[in-house]
């Protein structure tokens, strides 16, 4: 199939992640340096204290897609186990979620952005009344004071909406890339579903998950460098505001998907 | 049905076997009875529910979905359909070898193990038991003299023979009674074939074979009895020779002659 040999994958693998790390190395010294010499709109020098606080909410904003994209990678890969492995393929359940999820994946991630923006500033008053009904821990970490809880629930919907269908469909794949005679082999020694799962499949495709989980939060965060980007063009007072945002997002993105492609060996996965 | 040896055990008995894929109705009111400890072959043509017939012995139809059976199917003298039979304990008495060798992916050494680790607790089998344990089944299928310095390779590297012969040493130190097999040597070249076929004569006395051919020439090797099916029914059940040379069924005899007339 892959006319490759192991050893020039191998070669290619190391590039393509080393092109990957750089990525993110230059990225996060440029943004550095970028802050420290940052003027502020009167010309002015920043102090320290305004520059640490800019950085902060930056990476505030990195640690909420970080970890809302990640529940939603989680509850992803959970869902596509059921679906998969516990129900029969002529599930109407099933087949409803694998339509649905045929149909989110085909969206351009720009889309959610625009999608999340008309949340924010269209549905406000309504989102924030829904809000009420289900409020958020008060102390929890991951949302800055300078965030309001409506647009921290509309990030996270949006990312649910565009991140989950995507986990789901890779995981799937994953799943189904384990051939049937791998699994029938294990049933006919006598192991229980569990067992043929646990010992057999997740070994096998836990490489092709994986991939799928990084490319899905690689989508999550080029469409947060679009947002972000979009959302902070008129607050460009801040020090690293639009530009640094969009550029540290799209770099982690960059990163993860050509992270994501070197995941998947060919020589190694054993569909065959 | 006509049995020439009467006196003898059975490992598999069926009463009035029917099997049902939706509305198609894949066996037809079999009643069979398969000696201890010999090879017995099941042929006819394509679609006629060979394979049907064998992945009942071990249930490994019901995974299909959409599957009823009716009639009653007796492994070692025990319903396989009653409820307090347990699937894990069925299978690892009626081991089963398929069409394609299927070793699991990962190492030889691993392979022949994994039957023995999923049915014991984690961590029973210590070093030495396992590697005695690899050791004997390996040898039954004289295939330790060539793998014994590459037990840690990837079993889906080896030779297609060798793979084949590696799924039957996969589940001897399971210990089953009876092995299923679905054309065993149909992906295999002549010398492949026969190694299999003399390592399924060595191994005959210890345990049943139940082995489902295409192939005439074969049945008629290895097989002690012979089993004709068409469209579903059991047409035929004699001693191979007598099967071949002498059929009772125009059916058979035409099956038979299409081959060597």
């Amino acid at each position: 199939m892959n006319s490759m040999t192991p050893r020039a994958e191998r070669k290619q693998k190391i590039v393509l992640q080393s092109i990957a790390f750089i990525i993110l190395g230059i990225v996060f010294v440029g943004l550095w340096h970028a802050l420290k010499s940052a003027r502020a709109p009167s010309g002015q020098v920043v102090s320290e204290a305004i520059l640490l606080s800019a950085l902060s909410s930056l990476f505030n904003n990195l640690y909420i897609v970080l970890s809302i994209s990640l529940v939603a990678i989680l509850f992803g890969i959970a869902c596509a186990f059921y679906l998969e492995e516990w129900l029969p393929a002529t599930n109407w359940i099933r087949r409803l979620i694998e339509s649905l999820v045929a149909i989110l994946t085909g969206i351009p991630s720009l889309a959610y952005g625009i999608l999340a923006i008309l949340i924010f500033f269209s549905y406000a008053d309504t989102l924030k009344k829904a809000i009420e009904a289900f409020p958020l821990p008060e102390n929890i970490g991951a949302i800055p004071s300078q965030i309001e809880t409506t647009v921290f629930y509309a990030e996270a919907l949006t990312f649910v909406l565009m991140v989950m269908p995507l986990t789901i469909k890779t995981t799937q794949e994953a799943l189904r890339s384990v051939a049937t005679p791998i699994r029938e082999a294990a049933y006919v020694l006598g192991a229980s579903q569990w067992q043929v799962l646990t010992r057999q499949v997740v070994p096998i495709a836990f490489t092709r998950i994986l991939a799928g989980g990084c490319r899905s939060m690689s989508r999550a965060f080029a469409m947060a460098a679009l947002l972000v980007g979009i959302y902070t063009w008129h607050y460009t007072t801040e020090p690293g505001g639009m530009s640094g945002r969009f550029i540290l997002f799209l770099s982690v993105a960059l990163f993860l998907s050509i992270f994501s492609s070197t995941l998947i060996w060919r020589h190694t996965s054993d569909s065959a | 049905m006509n049995l020439q040896t009467t006196p003898m055990n059975h490992s598999i008995e069926t009463e009035n076997l029917s099997l049902w894929y939706g509305d198609f109705q894949a066996l037809i009111d079999v009643n069979v009875k398969i000696p201890d400890g010999q090879i017995t072959s099941l042929i006819g043509p394509s679609g006629c529910g060979k394979t049907t017939l064998l992945r009942c012995f071990n249930r490994v139809n019901e995974r299909y979905g959409n599957v009823t059976t009716k009639g009653k199917i007796e492994v070692l003298g025990k319903n396989i359909y009653d409820p307090d039979v347990s699937l894990p304990e069925l299978r690892k008495a009626v081991g089963m070898v398929f069409q394609r060798p299927n070793p699991l992916p990962i190492s030889v050494y691993e392979n022949v193990l994994f039957g023995l680790q999923i049915h014991s607790p984690m961590r029973s089998i210590t070093r030495t038991e396992s590697d005695q344990i690899v050791e004997e089944a390996l040898t039954s299928v004289f295939l330790w003299d060539d793998l014994k310095d590459r037990l840690k390779v990837r079993a889906t590297s080896l030779q297609l023979e060798q793979q084949q012969k590696l799924c039957i040493a996969r589940l001897l130190p399971l210990k089953p009674k009876i092995i299923l097999m679905d054309e065993p040597c149909s992906a295999l070249d002549a010398k492949g074939t026969r190694a299999v076929e003399e390592l399924m004569e060595v191994l005959a006395g210890t345990y049943t074979f139940l082995i489902v051919t295409h192939n005439m020439a074969q049945a008629r090797r290895v097989s002690k009895e012979c089993i004709f099916m068409f469209l579903g029914e059991l047409i035929e059940h004699k001693e191979t020779q007598a099967l071949f040379e002498d059929p009772e069924h125009e059916k058979t005899a035409d099956y038979v002659q299409m081959r060597y007339g």
